[in-house]
C-alpha cells in the first residue's frame, strides 16, 4: 500500500454541511482506499482504491442506452445485479450515456486545488460555527503527499482541519506530512485483541496501538485534540470485554474522553449497488440501527472506568 | 343557428326545473326579493362551441328560461365543454369556483350575480351539496372533536430553553432576557384564551356591513338624500363614525384588553364593498366545507341576502372597474386566475400606522393638529378641507367607541362578583375613558389604545395584511416608565409577568377576527389569517441597536403561544445586534417550529436604495403582511398589490404568445419554438422578457384601475389621520396623501423559471443534446413516454440552489428583468412598483394551473415556495443558502421568502440545534442573504399530521411569508410542504 502514498487518490464524495464529523459545520472529503478490510465497513465503496461502477435500480428508467454501448455485454436485465461484474472491465462508457444517474462511476480524480475549490465556498459557515474541513474515507493517510498538500492549502485559508483515521499508517511520514497541519484527529480504536482485529479488520492492531501512543504524546505536547472512537458493531466490537479493554487501555494512558459511535446498517445497501461481497447480509443483528440502550450500556462501562463517553 | 343538442335540451330542462321551483315554492320565491325590491337580472350559460346556450331571466319575482343570451347579460358563464357544464350543475358551490379557477369555464359580467345564482342553486340542492362536502371532509379526516384536539395541542408542547450569554445594551430590566423560567402554565388566562383560539369554529359576523349598509341606505352612496353627489372621503368618514358609534362595545370575559373586532368569539369580517359578496353562494354550505368552515347563523344569511349583498352588487371595486373602464382585458386576465391575482379586489391594506404619534399625542392631539391645519387652509383648497374634516370625523368615531367600551366596562364591573376581576374592569373603564383620545401614560393604556385603533382600522379597511409594525420599539417607553415607578425588585418581577400577560392578551385579541376566505381562497391562499405582521429588533432611526426589554417580551409571548398570527418578523443587523439576540430568534424558531422570520436589516435597506429615502425613515422600516418592507407610519406601499405568476410568461414564450390553460393568444408572437425560431438562448430569454412585460403592463393597469375604484368606493380617512402626509398634502392616502407611495408585487416561480431556462440553455443550446422542438414536444406531453429525457434533465442540469454559477446568473437575470419591468410603471398614487419574490401559497395554486416545464416539473405540480430552490437542487442546505444570499438585493425591493425544512436529530440536543441554525443565519447574513424562515419539522411528522390531524391542531408551518396551521391546509399544499427540501441539523 505504501506505493499509494505519492499517488493521487480518487475522491468518493465531498460532503458539505456535515454536523457529525468534528466541531461546527464541516465539509468532509472522503478518500477512496483503505488498508483495513472491516467486515462491517460502513463505507464499503471506500475500501477499494480503484474506481468502481455502481448501479442503483430505483433510478433506472430502462432506456437501454447503456446496453447498446457496453463493449463487454456486461449489462443485462437477466442478470440479478444488472451488472455482470465478471465481464465488466470498468470502461465506464455506460455512465456517460445513462440519463438518470442509475449507473455511476464511484471515485473522481481530483487535484488538491480542485477539492479545495469545492470546499471553500462554505467557509463562511465554518467561520461562524467553529467548523472546517475533515479528511475521511477510506483512509486519507494512504495518500500522504496529496493529503499533506490539501491540508497545507486549507491551512493557508485559515480552515480548521480534522482527520478521521483508522490509525494504520507510517508514523514518521505522518508526523512529517500531516500532523503539523492538523487541528484535531479522530482516531478509531475498534478491537483491542489483535487476533480478533485481524479476523474482523484484515490486519493486526499493534501498529494502530503504537501509533496512538506516539500521537497522544505529541498531541498533548502541542495542544491538539486526539479523540479515540469506537464503533459499536453488534457482536463484534460492542461486547463488554472489548469495551472494557479499550477503556482500560485509554485510562492507562490517562485519556479521559472518548467517543462511542452507534451502529449504522445502511452499508448493506451500498455494497449491493457496487456488487461487493456482503457475507453479513441478512444477519438480523447487523441490519438494524444501533439502539439507545446499547449505546447507554457502552457509555456506562466507560463512565465506570473514568472515561467521559460523550466525546 | 343553434342546434338543439341533447345537452342543450337537458340544460334547458334543468333550468326550467330551477325556474319552476322558484316560481311556485313560496319559501324559495321570497329569496328573489331584497328589502329594496325584486332582484332583477339575466344570467346566461353557454359552451365555447355554442352547443349549449340558455338564459335565466329574473324579473319581478318570476324566473323564466330563454334559449338565447341577451347582449350583454348581467352575468354569464362560458363553459369549456359540456362535461364542465354538467359538473357545474351538480357540484357544491365551492367546486364550481375551483372549476372556474381551473379555466373549465369563464365568467362574463358581474361576478356578484354568479354568486347569487350559486346561492339559489344551493337553496335548491342544499341536502345533496352538504352530503358531498361532509363526505369529502370525512375522506380527508378533517372531522374530529376540536375541543379535545385543542387540549392535546396545548398539552403536547415542550419548550426547551437556553440561557442568554450576555445582556443587550438596550435591555434595562430583564435579568434573564430569555425569560426562561416563564411558561404558559404561569398564565392561566392566556392558556384559556389559547384553547378558545384553537377550538373555536369561526363565524361570519354581519355587524359591520349591516351598520354601514343601513347608513348608506339612509344617506345615499352616490348622492346624498338631496341628490347632490357625495364627496367620497366625507361619506366614508360619516359612515365610519356611525359604525364606530353604534358598534356593540364588547369586552371578553377575563381579558385585559377591551373591545372586539366582531360580535363573535372569532368573527369573519365582511367587506361587501370589496369581495364580501364572494361568500354569497356558500352561505348555506360554508359550515360544512372541509377546509376552514364557518358558522353562519340563519339571521346572518337573511340579513346578508335580503338587506346587505343586493345593495353592494354593483358597488364594489371589481364592478366599479367593469362599469367605468369598459371591462378591460386586464380585468378579464385577473378573472382567469392563471396569471395573476390582484389583491385590490379585496383590500388596500398592507401598511403600518404612525403609532408612536398616536400613543404620544392621542387622537385628541391629532385632532388638534388637524384643526390647526384646517384653520390655515383657505376655502378654495376644497379637497384638503374635506379630507381634514373627514379625518376628524373618523377620530371622533373611534373616541366614541372607546367611550362606549368604558361604559360597558363599568357595567360589567357593577355585576362582577370576583373582586380581582372587578378591579381589572374598573381599570379598563378608566383606561378607555382616557385613551386613545389622550396621550398614553402606561403600557396598559398604550396596548389598549393600540387595540382600539386596530379595531377601527379593520372596520374601515379589509383585514388582509394590515400590520402592526415595530411594537417593541414603540411600547418600550411605556414599559420603562411603568418599571421606573416601581419601588423594588419584587414589584418589578411581578410587573414583568404582567407585561408578558398583557402582550399575550394582545396576540390573542389579534386572533379574534379572520379574513373572509371563500372556498376558492382555501386553494389560493390556504390557511392564511390576516397576516398582522409585528416587527422586532434591528436598528433605531438613528442607526443604533434597537433590541430592548420589549423585544424579548414579544419573543417570549411568540414562543409560549405558538400561534400563526400575529406574524412575527425579526430584523437582525449583524453589525449592531447581538449574538444573544440572534440565538434567541433561532431558539424561538425551533420552539415554535416556524416563526419568527429573520430579516437581514442591512440588505433589506440596501434593496430600497433606489428610493433615496432619508436614512432615519429607512431605518424605521417594518415588515408588512408577509415579509415586505414598509416605512413605518409614512408609507402606503400596498406591498401585496398582486400575486404575479412569472411562469405564465414562460409558458407563453414557449407557445408563441398563447397561454395553454387559458386557451388564449394573449401575448405577442415572439417566435415559434417548433419552427426553429430561436437560434440562441438569449433570443428565447428575450421572448420570455416580452411576455413578462405584457403581463406586467396588464396587471399594473388593472391595479391602477382598482386604485381608482378605491378612491371612489372606499377612501380611508381614518388611516389617513394616522399616517404622515395627508395632514400636509390634504389628500386621502388612497389619493397619494401618504409621505411615500409605492405598490409591491409578489413575483412567483423564480426557481422554477431559472431551472427551466437552465434546462433549455444546457441541453438545447450549450450541449445540443436535444432540439428545442423535441424538448417542447416532451413538455407538451407532460413527459409521458419521455422518461429518459426527464431523467437526463433531472440529473444533468444544474439548478438554482446547487451552487452553480450559471444558474445563479440566470436567477439574477430573471429578478433584474422583473424588477426593471415593474420599476417602469407608475401607480395611481404616483409611486413606483416594486418586485418581491415570495408567494403566500400561490405557488401551489399557480402550479396547479400550469403545464409541465422544461425543468422536468410535471403539469399541475406546485412551484417552489417564494424563491426557494428546488428540493433536489443540492444535498447541502449551504448551497441553497449561498445561492439565495448571492441574489442582488437591488432587484428584490419587495423582499423575498426563502423557506426550507430543517430537522433536529432525535434526543436532547436543543443547544446544538439552536447553535447550528444560528450559524446558518449568521453566515447567510454575512454572505448577503436578505431573509430566511425555517420550518423546524420533518416530513414524517407532516405525514403523520395528514393522517391524524386531531393530534396536530397547532402544528404551525411557514408557507411562504406567513404561518398557517398545517391541518387547515388543502391537500396540495400539505404535499408541497412534505416535498420541500429537508436538511438535518444536529
Amino acid at each position: 500500500m505504501a506505493n499509494l502514498a505519492a499517488k493521487r487518490p480518487l475522491i468518493l464524495e465531498i460532503k458539505g454541511n456535515s454536523l457529525d464529523d468534528g466541531p461546527g459545520i464541516r465539509s468532509v472529503v472522503f478518500f477512496k482506499g483503505c488498508p483495513l478490510a472491516c467486515v462491517w465497513c460502513h463505507n464499503p465503496e471506500s475500501r477499494n482504491p480503484a474506481a468502481e461502477l455502481a448501479f442503483d435500480p430505483p433510478k433506472c428508467v430502462d432506456c437501454g442506452e447503456c446496453r447498446k454501448i457496453c463493449p463487454d455485454r456486461a449489462l443485462s436485465r437477466n442478470h440479478p445485479e444488472y451488472v455482470a461484474r465478471s465481464k465488466c472491465r470498468l470502461c465506464f462508457l455506460c455512465t456517460d450515456v445513462c440519463p438518470s444517474g442509475a449507473l455511476e462511476r464511484v471515485g473522481r480524480t481530483m487535484t488538491a486545488a480542485e477539492v479545495l475549490a469545492e470546499v471553500l465556498p462554505d467557509q463562511p459557515f465554518f467561520d461562524v460555527s467553529g467548523g472546517g474541513i475533515t479528511l475521511s474515507g477510506g483512509e486519507p493517510t494512504l495518500y500522504m503527499d496529496f493529503a499533506s498538500e490539501l491540508l497545507r492549502m486549507a491551512r493557508r485559508h485559515g480552515l480548521h482541519a480534522l482527520l478521521e483515521t483508522c490509525g494504520c499508517f507510517d508514523l514518521p511520514r505522518f508526523m512529517d506530512l500531516l500532523y503539523p497541519h492538523l487541528d484535531a484527529i479522530y482516531y478509531d480504536l475498534k478491537i483491542m485483541e489483535s487476533a480478533a482485529h485481524k479476523a474482523f479488520c484484515g490486519l493486526p492492531n499493534e501498529r494502530i496501538i503504537d501509533n496512538f501512543k506516539a500521537l497522544l504524546t505529541a498531541a498533548r505536547r502541542d495542544g491538539k485534540l486526539l479523540l479515540p472512537r469506537t464503533p459499536l458493531v453488534p457482536g463484534i466490537t460492542d461486547g463488554e470485554a472489548n469495551l472494557r479493554a479499550v477503556a482500560a487501555f485509554l485510562s492507562g494512558l490517562g485519556v479521559n474522553q472518548a467517543a462511542l459511535l452507534a451502529y449504522n446498517p445502511l452499508w448493506h445497501e451500498k455494497s449491493r449497488k457496487l456488487g461487493i461481497d456482503d457475507p453479513l447480509k441478512g444477519d438480523p443483528a447487523m441490519s438494524a440501527f444501533g439502539d439507545g440502550a446499547r449505546l447507554e450500556r457502552g457509555r456506562a462501562i466507560y463512565r465506570e472506568m473514568g472515561i467521559d463517553p460523550t466525546g | 343557428m343553434r342546434r338543439w343538442t341533447i345537452s342543450n335540451t337537458l340544460t334547458h330542462l334543468f333550468l326550467r326545473f330551477f325556474a319552476a321551483n322558484f316560481n311556485l315554492r313560496k319559501k324559495l320565491n321570497q329569496y328573489l326579493k331584497s328589502e329594496d325590491g325584486w332582484l332583477d337580472f339575466t344570467f346566461g350559460l353557454r359552451t365555447e362551441t355554442g352547443s349549449v346556450e340558455q338564459t335565466l331571466v329574473f324579473e319581478s319575482g318570476r324566473v323564466r328560461v330563454r334559449a338565447t343570451v341577451p347582449d350583454p347579460p348581467d352575468a354569464m358563464l362560458i363553459f369549456k365543454d359540456e362535461q364542465a357544464l354538467k359538473a357545474a350543475a351538480i357540484e357544491p358551490p365551492n367546486q364550481l369556483m375551483i372549476a372556474l379557477m381551473q379555466n373549465k369555464m369563464v365568467t362574463r359580467g358581474n361576478i356578484g350575480y354568479l354568486q347569487l345564482i350559486n346561492f339559489y342553486l344551493s337553496l335548491l340542492l342544499k341536502p345533496m351539496q352538504i352530503a358531498k362536502l361532509q363526505k369529502e371532509a370525512r375522506g380527508e379526516r378533517r372531522a374530529y372533536d376540536p375541543e379535545k384536539a385543542a387540549q392535546t395541542a396545548i398539552g403536547g408542547r415542550r419548550l426547551r430553553q437556553l440561557k442568554p450569554a450576555a445582556i443587550d445594551p438596550g435591555v434595562h430590566f430583564l435579568r434573564d432576557p430569555y425569560l426562561s423560567d416563564l411558561g404558559l402554565d404561569d398564565f392561566p388566562r392566556l392558556k384559556e384564551f389559547l384553547g378558545v383560539h384553537l377550538k373555536t369554529k369561526p363565524a361570519i359576523c354581519h355587524e359591520r356591513p349591516a351598520l354601514l349598509t343601513q347608513w348608506f341606505k339612509e344617506n345615499g352612496f352616490e348622492t346624498d338624500p338631496d341628490g347632490r353627489p357625495h364627496v367620497p372621503v366625507l361619506r366614508q368618514a360619516r359612515a365610519f363614525n356611525y359604525l364606530m358609534t353604534h358598534k356593540k362595545p364588547l369586552i371578553r370575559a377575563k381579558d385585559l384588553i377591551a373591545g372586539t373586532t366582531t360580535t363573535q368569539e372569532i368573527g369573519v369580517v365582511l367587506y361587501p364593498d370589496a369581495h364580501g359578496t364572494m361568500i354569497w353562494g356558500e352561505l348555506l354550505t360554508a359550515p360544512f366545507r372541509p377546509l376552514n368552515p364557518y358558522d353562519v347563523s340563519p339571521q346572518t344569511v337573511a340579513a346578508l341576502h335580503h338587506q346587505i349583498f343586493p345593495f353592494w352588487l354593483k358597488r364594489n371595486f371589481r364592478e366599479w372597474v367593469r362599469q367605468n373602464k369598459g371591462y378591460p382585458t386586464c380585468q378579464e386576465l385577473d378573472e382567469r386566475f392563471a396569471a395573476c391575482f390582484l389583491w385590490k379586489t379585496v383590500a388596500l391594506s398592507h401598511t403600518i400606522l404612525d403609532y408612536p404619534r398616536l400613543l404620544a399625542r392621542g387622537t385628541g392631539g391629532i385632532r388638534a393638529d388637524i384643526a390647526r391645519e384646517l384653520a390655515q387652509t383657505p376655502p378654495n383648497m376644497q379637497e384638503k378641507r374635506e379630507t381634514l374634516q373627514a379625518m376628524t370625523i373618523c377620530l371622533e368615531g373611534i373616541e366614541a367607541y372607546a367611550w362606549n367600551l368604558a361604559t360597558e366596562a363599568d357595567r360589567l364591573a357593577g355585576v362582577e362578583s370576583d373582586a380581582a376581576r372587578r378591579t381589572e374592569l374598573m381599570q379598563l373603564a378608566q383606561i378607555c375613558r382616557r385613551v386613545p383620545a389622550s396621550p398614553c401614560a402606561t403600557l396598559d393604556e398604550a396596548v389598549n389604545a393600540l387595540w382600539i385603533v386596530w379595531i377601527g382600522v379593520h372596520m374601515e379597511n379589509t383585514n388582509a395584511g394590515f400590520s402592526l409594525g415595530r411594537l417593541d420599539q414603540w411600547l418600550q417607553p411605556y414599559f420603562k416608565a411603568d418599571m421606573e415607578r416601581l419601588a423594588n425588585e419584587s414589584e418589578r418581577e411581578v410587573y414583568i409577568r404582567h407585561a408578558v400577560e398583557l402582550i399575550g392578551c394582545l396576540y390573542l385579541r389579534c386572533t379574534d377576527h379572520l379574513p373572509l376566505i371563500p372556498d376558492i381562497g382555501n386553494h389560493l391562499f390556504g390557511g392564511s389569517s390576516s397576516d398582522q405582521a409585528i416587527t422586532l429588533g434591528g436598528v433605531t432611526p438613528q442607526g443604533e441597536d434597537a433590541v430592548n426589554d420589549m423585544t424579548y417580551i414579544f419573543l417570549k409571548v411568540t414562543e409560549m403561544l405558538g400561534i400563526r398570527d400575529p406574524n412575527v418578523n425579526a430584523r437582525y443587523h449583524k453589525e449592531k445586534n447581538s449574538r444573544t439576540y440572534l440565538q434567541r430568534l433561532c431558539e424561538v424558531n425551533v420552539n415554535t417550529l416556524s416563526t419568527p422570520s429573520i430579516h437581514n436589516d442591512e440588505r433589506v435597506m440596501a434593496s430600497l436604495a433606489e428610493f433615496d429615502y432619508p436614512a432615519e425613515h429607512l431605518r424605521d422600516w417594518s415588515a408588512t403582511g408577509c415579509v415586505e418592507p414598509t416605512l413605518s407610519g409614512r408609507h402606503i406601499g400596498h406591498t401585496n398589490c398582486m400575486m404575479f405568476n412569472m411562469v405564465a410568461a414562460l409558458e407563453m414564450a414557449l407557445n408563441n404568445g398563447r397561454h395553454p390553460l387559458m386557451r388564449w393568444q394573449l401575448g405577442p408572437a415572439t417566435g415559434d419554438v417548433a419552427a426553429g425560431a430561436f437560434k440562441e438562448f438569449d433570443s428565447f430569454f428575450d421572448a420570455f422578457g416580452h411576455q413578462l412585460q405584457l403581463l406586467a403592463d396588464l396587471t399594473c393597469q388593472y391595479n391602477n384601475y382598482l386604485g381608482e375604484a378605491h378612491q371612489a368606493i372606499r377612501p380611508t380617512p381614518f388611516i389617513s389621520a394616522l399616517i404622515q402626509g395627508p395632514l400636509d398634502k390634504g389628500r386621502d392616502v388612497t389619493r397619494g396623501g401618504a409621505l411615500y407611495n409605492s405598490s409591491g408585487t409578489a413575483c412567483i416561480g423564480l426557481a422554477d423559471i431559472t431551472d427551466a431556462l437552465m434546462a433549455i440553455k444546457t441541453l438545447v443550446f450549450d450541449e445540443k443534446k436535444i432540439s428545442f422542438a423535441a424538448l417542447l414536444e416532451a413538455v407538451n406531453a407532460n413527459f409521458a413516454d419521455h422518461a429518459a429525457l426527464l431523467a437526463m434533465i433531472k440529473t444533468k442540469v444544474p439548478l438554482f440552489g446547487s451552487g452553480d454559477r450559471q444558474a445563479l446568473a440566470i436567477a439574477n437575470r430573471v429578478t433584474k428583468l422583473a424588477h426593471d419591468i415593474f420599476w417602469q410603471h407608475t401607480n395611481y398614487r404616483g409611486g413606483r412598483y416594486t418586485a418581491g419574490f415570495w408567494s403566500m401559497s400561490n405557488h401551489v395554486a399557480f402550479g396547479t394551473l400550469t403545464g409541465a416545464l422544461p425543468s422536468g416539473r410535471l403539469a399541475g405540480k406546485a412551484f417552489t415556495p417564494g424563491l426557494t430552490p428546488e428540493a433536489h437542487a443540492s444535498k447541502s442546505i449551504l448551497s441553497n443558502l449561498r445561492d439565495v444570499a448571492a441574489l442582488d438585493p437591488a432587484h428584490l425591493n419587495n423582499n423575498i421568502a426563502f423557506n426550507v425544512k430543517v430537522v433536529p436529530a432525535a434526543g436532547e440536543r436543543h443547544q446544538q440545534t439552536v447553535e447550528t441554525i444560528a450559524a446558518y443565519a449568521r453566515a447567510y447574513c454575512d454572505l448577503g442573504g436578505m431573509q430566511m424562515q425555517l420550518n423546524v419539522v420533518s416530513s414524517d411528522t407532516l405525514r403523520d399530521a395528514m393522517a391524524h390531524p386531531e393530534n396536530y391542531q397547532n402544528l404551525m408551518v411557514r408557507i411562504s411569508g406567513y404561518n398557517a396551521y398545517f391541518v387547515t391546509l388543502n391537500r396540495n399544499m400539505q404535499i408541497e410542504l412534505i416535498e420541500r427540501a429537508q436538511f438535518g441539523v444536529g
